[in-house]
């Protein structure tokens, strides 16, 4: 644009010229003037109604990447308790193996009951990530041929052959090479989405709309002051005045939700996955319990595994008190086999009774189920709960980012008629 | 305005909601393919001397009076005979599922060293071990004995002492019914089966080099592979294939002569010759007393017919 605004200067009284008398100015060319308001007018407008909608926009994409998260962390729950209802499977299938002969109706209920609760995991989980869906088929497959060795480990069983042994052995080793890949590598995915997401609110970003508005409003304010020898407008002052504040709101929410969602990774987000991690270990040492015993001896391999696992329960549970009764009688076991007493180690890891193994451990496998799915349920409460605010404030700034551009383009709209 | 809210808003939510990447499990490293090593030499001692074991003594010491001092002894101090089996070599050793307890005719060999040592057959633990670890246990002294259907050969002997032969057994093939194998000299291009570290998976690449030998941690895992359809054959003893077939319908073990001859002996630690000579006299007893006739006939006999007889021991071997 080549078109020159040329209008003389005001003289500076030193005194606030806030409400002094219209007094038009005296432009070379007159006739830029219009032309000038009405550029500086589209100005003024147009950064008002840029930080509303992006500012607004913003705001609508933490609401959503909280939305988001929310989900995330079900899904993450959903997954782990996959993977701990597997390997409780797999424990009940070994155990119920290690008593011979007829297995304990409830034992096998049990072990049915946690099939059936993988199957329905999986198609919700599926439904829920679409991403995941692919993955989530290939451990469909996976399952389905670990029940279908465990079933024909069953029918060997039954008749007195020593292949179902094997047939369970495979099974749950296959159990361990296989879906344990994939459900690592489900958590892991969900994992990184929720955290993403929880870690998505950029406060400062917020600022650099609002310094733009805030800018083009101080510069149009400028030239108005120059040309018509007021120091202030009123509607672009208000204007300014009303993206600043709701800058400054809309950084003060948004590092609000960014601390809150830290808070959740720290806490209930961070004991969820922990303890499902807990759960599923816990139920992987149970079932290399079994597999000691079904060893007789040479189960040194299965006992390093349990070791293991007793490790990463330490670590990551919050069931210490249970699962510390729990590895008391897993120690009994251990040394009732190390002293030849096998047919009594046995004894004490089928029992259902108080004092055996499988009492304390489903105590701690009960206990920390509630656990996770408690510490879930509050993370993504929490997440979805707190949300509404910021929809309510997305809101709130577009409607006021219109309202200052109105605020704007009346100011300007003042000179124009002092003008005329 | 209006139009630049709402792609605000779309941007918004096509940004938020989709766009994950999708879900993938890391590959896994490449397994590796069935082995198909060089077959290992065949053992060339002498057979005339292979089944020499060490002289019983002329009278079993009595239970309660072991040699001081002797590997018996201290078994006894102990208080238990720790025993390597197999506990899925059905018929042999294995675990019978509706009791739990290991049994067969491998066991009752078990039982009766214990009676011998302890006065009472159940003071025994059962260790169960792989065919692969039956070597290196006993020369860790991490078992007193193995009894778990293991021939008797000259390699051996270089690691290990043997009892007398209480068994002897020969190699044969199990095949689904309407198979095209024959015999070993069909097996060209067939996937075999036989457990790792045992003689039968080198007899079967020293004699049929050209089939391929399909490892596996025991027989039972052959019998699962074959069901699987992942082999076509297993090879082993007679003894341990007439167990494999009595568990499945559609497997039949050819009737050619064993092409090998594999005679089990009870192995033990080579430094523990008072070991091997005491239960080679617990052997001479059973002779004597017919329990190695009533062992086979409750566990071998309904599958392999008419006893043997168990066979005539040799001695004369010397520390």
């Amino acid at each position: 644009m080549s078109q020159q605004v040329t209008a003389a200067p005001a003289p500076d009284t030193g005194l606030d010229q806030h409400d002094a008398p219209v007094e038009a100015a005296a432009p070379s060319r007159s006739a830029d003037v219009p032309t000038l308001l009405n550029r500086l007018q589209v100005a003024a407008v147009a950064a008002c109604v840029l930080f509303g909608v992006i500012t607004a926009g913003m705001q609508l994409l933490a609401w959503q990447a909280n939305r988001a998260a929310a989900d995330n962390t079900e899904q993450l729950v959903r997954v782990q308790n996959i993977q701990s209802t597997l390997y409780r499977a797999d424990a009940l299938a070994t155990n119920a193996f290690l008593i011979g002969g007829l297995e304990p109706p409830a034992q096998r209920q049990a072990y049915d009951d946690a099939i059936d609760q993988v199957s329905r995991s999986i198609t919700d989980a599926a439904e829920a990530q679409s991403a995941d869906r692919d993955v989530l088929a290939d451990l469909n497959t996976t399952v389905n041929k670990y029940s279908t060795s465990v079933e024909l480990a069953r029918a060997n069983n039954r008749q007195g052959f020593p292949v179902g042994a094997e047939y369970l052995l495979t099974a749950g080793g296959q159990l361990r090479a296989e879906a344990g890949p994939i459900i690592t590598a489900l958590v892991d995915a969900n994992a990184q989405r929720s955290e993403d997401a929880m870690g998505a609110h950029q406060p400062w970003l917020l600022l650099l709309p609002g310094l733009l508005a805030f800018a083009v409003l101080f510069w149009v304010n400028r030239q108005l002051a120059e040309r018509f020898r007021r120091r202030f407008n009123i509607g672009i002052v208000a204007a300014a005045a009303a993206v600043a504040v709701l800058t400054l709101v809309a950084i003060v929410v948004s590092q609000g939700q960014r601390s809150d969602n830290q808070d959740l990774l720290d806490g209930s987000y961070k004991n969820a996955v922990d303890e499902a991690s807990a759960r599923t270990a816990g139920n992987d040492a149970k079932a290399n319990e079994s597999l000691r015993l079904i060893k007789r001896g040479s189960g040194q391999v299965y006992e390093d595994a349990w070791a293991a696992a007793d490790n990463k329960v330490r670590n990551t549970t919050s069931a210490d008190a249970a699962w510390d009764r729990y590895a008391a009688v897993h120690r009994r076991i251990v040394t009732l086999d190390d002293n030849g007493r096998w047919d009594d180690a046995v004894k004490l890891a089928t029992t259902a009774g108080a004092g055996g193994s499988t009492a304390a451990f489903e105590a701690f496998d009960e206990q920390s189920r509630e656990t996770v799915a408690s510490s879930g349920r509050t993370t993504t409460d929490e997440l979805r709960a707190g949300n509404s605010g910021i929809l309510v404030l997305a809101v709130l700034t577009l409607l006021a980012g219109l309202a200052a551009a109105g605020a704007a383009a009346w100011g300007v709209g003042q000179r124009r008629k002092e003008y005329a | 305005m209006k139009r630049l809210l709402v792609l605000t808003v779309a941007a918004a939510v096509v940004l938020a909601g989709c766009g994950y990447d999708e879900t993938r499990v890391p590959k896994a490293a490449a397994t590796s393919a069935p082995s198909s090593a060089a077959p290992a030499p065949a053992p060339t001692c002498d057979a005339g001397t292979a089944l020499r074991s060490y002289a019983p003594p002329s009278t079993l010491p009595s239970p309660g009076d072991m040699p001081r001092g002797s590997t018996m002894a201290k078994i006894r101090n102990r208080g238990r005979l720790i025993a390597g089996v197999s506990a899925d070599t059905f018929l042999l050793g294995s675990r019978n599922p509706l009791t739990g307890k290991i049994e067969g005719f491998d066991i009752d060999f078990v039982r009766r060293i214990a009676a011998a040592i302890f006065g009472n057959p159940d003071r025994y633990q059962l260790r169960v071990i792989t065919a692969a670890d039956r070597l290196p246990l006993l020369q860790k002294d991490e078992v007193d004995v193995v009894v778990r259907n293991m021939t008797i050969n000259c390699t051996r002997w270089e690691d290990i002492a043997f009892s007398a032969e209480y068994y002897a057994s020969g190699q044969k093939i199990m095949v689904r019914r309407g198979s095209d194998i024959t015999g070993l000299s069909t097996l060209a291009g067939h996937r075999v089966c036989a457990p790792t570290g045992t003689s039968s998976l080198d007899n079967l690449r020293r004699l049929a080099p050209k089939a391929v030998a399909v490892e596996a941690p025991n027989h039972t895992s052959c019998l699962l592979k074959f069901q699987q359809g992942d082999v076509d054959a297993i090879t082993g003893d007679d003894t341990v294939l007439a167990g494999l077939a009595s568990q499945d319908p559609y497997a039949v073990v050819l009737k050619d002569k064993p092409f090998t001859s594999e005679p089990y002996g009870i192995g033990v630690n080579k430094d523990h010759v008072d070991l091997v000579r005491f239960i080679n006299g617990v052997l001479e007893k059973m002779r004597s007393d017919g329990a190695w006739e009533n062992s086979y006939r409750t566990w071998l006999a309904p599958t392999l017919g008419r006893s043997p007889g168990q066979p005539r021991p040799q001695y004369g071997r010397q520390p």
